[in-house]
Parts: structure tokens; sequence; C-alpha cells
């Protein structure tokens, strides 16, 4: 895919100023940031107290408290905020201004998304170093961990802006885009590492969490920096990672060309 | 040299859901939905050359605002041809779109929280504009609009006519040689109206774009358009001089005399009718036919000081268009 070089400084300049509106409302922020530390911390009092001193699955409390703190920032990280951002500018008409501007409007998608992660990542991360003396987590990562869960995480992040933008596209035709994003966040929750990590699901629903994308959104990530991961389940989730990707990919392409058609068809 | 804006049997057909009020009949939509055909446009040819500044009349709802989106891109045609400046606007090609402009009214493309500034910025980028063409754009265009300070304001902090000046700044950044304007003055006062007005006047004098708008206020059209294109009901009614549309549809002349001393009126036979009598001072209204013939006899008839023929408000004279009146 040729961008324009005009595009890239064109998203690199929205974003700035994206952030800079951001800034604006620090409080709310700050309270979305709040939830992001809270919830994972109610699954982990959950399995804390069902691990008790002992284990389940081989996962002891600390390795719990592991998983739901790099939780936090892997959710926060690869949050698809598009059906909030994007698919209101679609319902209220605000597109047309965008559509006369010689770059894709998901690029102002893109950039809220990167401006709000960014602004909102100042205000998690001393909660979250805090969070470190009181939790006592064990990580076990090593410097390949970290730089393939880096890896994990960008294409998580990728993966999960174009099914929220393309969820977000739905507003093109129904004015209840959120119905359809209620299944994908209930997927998300029972399958992608949210309420349980993947290796505790028992064994059929574990199978089908490994082949579905919601796990390569949020869980994956936080399995390979945590070494829970063999070389050959290693392989297997980047594979699938990028094969769902490449499909999100096309999906999203397809949905744009189409709304934009029916867009364009019904009044703008 | 091609013409700017060529557009050959336009047709923009819409598909609205409609049901009548009341909660049976939205059960009853719910089973079975009925759509209504709306012709927003409905075979509309016209070319625009350089430079020309052309508004188009129409009444709410006639189609003027599909035409505008149609020809900048927004929207796909049902059927017809549109050429702009040698592209096919819903092409949405960059270099097309580098080189027109939308501005509506009611739409806004700047960050509501930031100044207007940031936003000039980030449609620098977008656009590609070079730093000293930028610079050179801003400043005049903070001349000719006496942007000042408003530029470094929060833009929910500015006045909806501050906020218009500000809109229209971002939307000629980039240097658009074909402005297509949609309202372009709509809720604002009558200075800032005038204000909007010198300025779209002086831009298409000093640059030599070309500009269409659409507007309901008559001032502006008169004021910036020397030809007009009245559509009403999607269809193209009268396209040609503004002077044009008065004679052709102006159903009656306004004859104003200024007595030298009292006298009897004549007998007008029913062609004209007195509008008002003040003191020497005496309107008539005649029948477009008939104004020669009743001036004749006033003239001959009357001590006249002073006698004076004017054609109607252009008000009136659209009005009179719309309502399907020949003349």
């Amino acid at each position: 895919m040729i961008v324009r070089r005009a595009t890239l400084a064109g998203a690199l300049a929205l974003t700035r100023a994206e952030m800079a509106d951001m800034l604006q409302y620090r409080v709310v922020l700050f309270l979305y940031s709040l939830w992001e530390v809270v919830h994972p911390i109610v699954y982990l009092a959950v399995w804390g107290a069902i691990a008790g001193e002992g284990a389940v699955g081989g996962l002891r409390l600390s390795d719990f408290a592991a998983y739901y703190l790099t939780f936090m920032l892997v959710s926060h990280l690869t949050a698809a905020i598009e059906i909030y951002t994007f698919g209101p500018m679609i319902q209220q008409g605000e597109l047309s201004p965008h559509l006369l501007r010689p770059m894709n409007p998901v690029w102002v998608a893109a950039a809220r998304n990167i401006s709000y992660k960014s602004v909102s990542l100042l205000l998690l991360i001393p909660i979250w170093i805090g969070l470190i003396f009181i939790l006592r987590p064990s990580f076990s990562i090593s410097a390949g961990s970290v730089a393939l869960f880096l890896a994990a995480l960008v294409l998580a992040a990728l993966l999960s802006f174009l099914v929220g933008t393309t969820f977000a596209l739905l507003a093109f035709w129904t004015t209840r885009s959120f119905s359809f994003w209620e299944i994908w966040i209930g997927l998300t929750f029972l399958l992608g590492g949210q309420v349980a990590p993947v290796e505790l699901l028992p064994g059929f629903v574990q199978n089908l969490a490994t082949a579905l994308p919601m796990r390569y959104t949020l869980g994956f990530p936080i399995e390979v920096l945590l070494n829970r991961l063999d070389a050959g389940e290693l392989a297997l989730g980047f594979a699938l990672q990028f094969v769902w990707l490449i499909a999100a990919a096309l999906i999203a392409r397809q949905v744009w060309r189409a709304g934009i058609r029916q867009y364009s068809a019904v009044g703008a | 040299m091609p013409p700017d804006v060529s557009v050959r049997n336009l047709v923009k057909h819409y598909v609205v859901p409609e049901r009548a009020g009341g909660l049976r009949a939205s059960f009853r939509s719910v089973l079975r939905r009925k759509h209504r055909l709306v012709r927003a446009v409905d075979g509309i040819s016209f070319e625009v050359d350089r430079g020309e500044v052309v508004g188009f009349l129409g009444p709410n709802g006639a189609g003027k605002t599909t035409a505008l989106k149609v020809m900048s891109g927004l929207l796909h045609p049902t059927d017809g041809q549109v050429d702009v400046l040698g592209f096919t606007p819903w092409d949405r090609r960059a270099e097309y779109l580098t080189r027109i402009t939308l501005i509506m009214g009611q739409r806004q493309q700047l960050f509501w929280d930031l100044p207007a500034v940031d936003s000039f910025l980030v449609n620098k980028a977008v656009f590609g504009i070079d730093d000293a063409v930028y610079k050179r754009t801003v400043d005049l265009l903070t001349s000719l609009l006496d942007l000042g300070e408003l530029l470094t304001k929060p833009v929910r902090q500015l006045s909806l006519g501050e906020r218009m000046k500000v809109e229209l700044a971002a939307g000629l950044l980039h240097g658009p040689r074909v402005l297509f304007l949609d309202e372009p003055t709509i809720g604002l006062d009558v200075t800032m109206q005038q204000r909007i007005r010198e300025f779209l006047t002086t831009y298409n004098a000093e640059t030599g774009a070309t500009v269409l708008l659409t507007s309901h206020y008559m001032a502006d059209v008169k004021a910036l358009a020397r030809r007009v294109i009245v559509i009403d009901k999607g269809k193209l009614l009268y396209d040609g001089a503004l002077d044009g549309l008065v004679q052709r549809y102006a159903p009656h002349k306004t004859i104003t005399v200024h007595l030298e001393r009292p006298a009897d009126l004549p007998n007008l036979d029913g062609q004209a009718e007195v509008l008002s009598i003040d003191g020497l001072r005496v309107t008539v209204r005649a029948g477009k036919d008939d104004a020669p013939e009743v001036t004749g006899r006033l003239l001959a008839q009357l001590p006249i000081a002073d006698l004076s023929v004017e054609d109607p408000p252009l008000e009136e004279v659209i009005d009179q268009v719309f309502r399907g009146e020949q003349p």
C-alpha cells in the first residue's frame, strides 16, 4: 500500500492536534484510566481467592498478579475506541468535511486512538507502578520475551483498531452499531483472556479461544511476555495473529468501500 | 479553455423511509417499511467558466445543496455526468480535492477546544502546503477577513460570525481553484454577512477562483453573482444573468412620481394600482406590459417634477418564480 507523504505528515499533525485536544479532558481521561485499573483488579481478586495459598492450573497468586498487571497495560494499549469516536462521526454527518480532504478519514480515527492512549498512559503509569509494590507479582520475563511481547502488542493494537473501526463503520447502515459491538466485547471477555487466562479455559473452549481473533487483541501478548507459551504455541500464535490481522484489514477495507458508497448514495 | 465545471443531465434520487406518526405506525413499519423516492436533483445541466461567480437559488429542499455535494465529490449521482477541472468529483482523487473546497455554513471542521491555528496546521500538513505558501496565504486571509487574534483563541470561544470567518479561511488555505459555498452567511448578522460578501468578491477578483454558492439571502446573490441558476424541485428553472431573471419573471413595475403641485390622479382603467400617496409623492404598480402606457398617461396628465420606473425587489421576483406564476 502506498501512502502519500502528505498523508503521513497529515496523520502526524492530526495526532498532535488530537493530543492537545485530549489534554483538555484530563479528568474524564483519568476516570477512564481508573476503570482500566479497577476491572483487572476485580478478576485478580476472584482468582486470588480461588488460588488461596496454592495454585490453579499451575498459576499462583503472584502469577495472577503478574498476568492482570500486564493485562492493565495491554488492554489499555489495545483498546478499540472507534465505536465511540469514529461511529458517531459517521452518524452525525461529521465525516463530510474529512471526506473532502486528500486523506482517508480512517486516519482521523487512528490519530484519535493513538492520542487517547498516549495521553492516558501518562496517567496510568504512576498508578501501575504503585500497584506493583502492593500486589507483588512474579514476573518471569526475559529480554527475548519482552521483544516478542512488543511485536505481539503492536499487532494486537492494529488488529483491535481494525476490528473496532469495522464495527464503527456499521454506523453507515444502522444507528445501533453498539449492539453488534457488545457481542464482540462479550466474546473478548470470555475468550480473549479477560475473565481468565486462556490457558485456564477448559479444553474445547481453549481451542476455540486459540482459533478465534479475540485472544490476539488481548491475551496473547500477555502470555508472550510472561513466558507462558512454548516455541510451538508461540509460532502458532503469531501466525494466527498475523492471519487475523490481514483478514481484518481486508474486511475493514471492503466495509469502508461499501459504507462510503452507501453514505454517498443516501445523502452524506 | 474548457469550463471549470460542466454538469450534464445530473440526477440524484434518494430513497427515504417513511411512516406516519404514532405507535401503531411504528409497529407496522417494523414489519413493512415504506419507502419514498425523493428526486432531489432531476436532470439539470449547466457549465461554469473559470473565474465565474454563480449563485444557486431555490427554496428549501430544491436540490441546491445536493447538487453542490455531487459537484464537490461527497455524493455519487444517480445519473448524469459531472466534470470539474477535468476530474470526476466522486472519485475524490487527492489531485482533485487539493483544487477545490466545500464550505458549509453549519458544518465545522475545526477542533472545538483548540485555537484555529492548530486546525490550520493540520490542513497545512494534510494538503501538503509548503511553509512559504502557507505563511503568505494565512497573512492574506488574516488581512482580508480581519482574523487578527481570532486564530489563537479556542474555537469554542468564538462567536458564530467569527467562527464562520475562520472556517472560511481554513477551507481556503490550500488555495482551491473552485469554491463550493453552501450558505456561507447563514445565521450571521448583517454586518458580518457584508464582510463575508466583500471578502468573497475580493478573493474572486484577486485569485480568479470559480465560485458556486447557494444562499437564502438574496443580498448575497445580488452582491456576489452576476449569474444565477434557479432550481426548484430538482429542476432547473432559470440560468442566466440576474437582471434577466427580473426581466423575465418580474410581473410588474413600480412607478413613482413626484408632483409639482397637488393634482387629481387620472383614471388608470385598472391598468395600475395606486400603492401610496404621500403628499406630492405617488407610487403606483403596473403590470409589466402596461407600464409604458401607464407611464405615458401619468406624464401627459399630471404636472410631474420627477418620475422613476423600477423593478420590484428581487425577493418578490424569486418568490414569483417559485410559486410557478408565469409573467
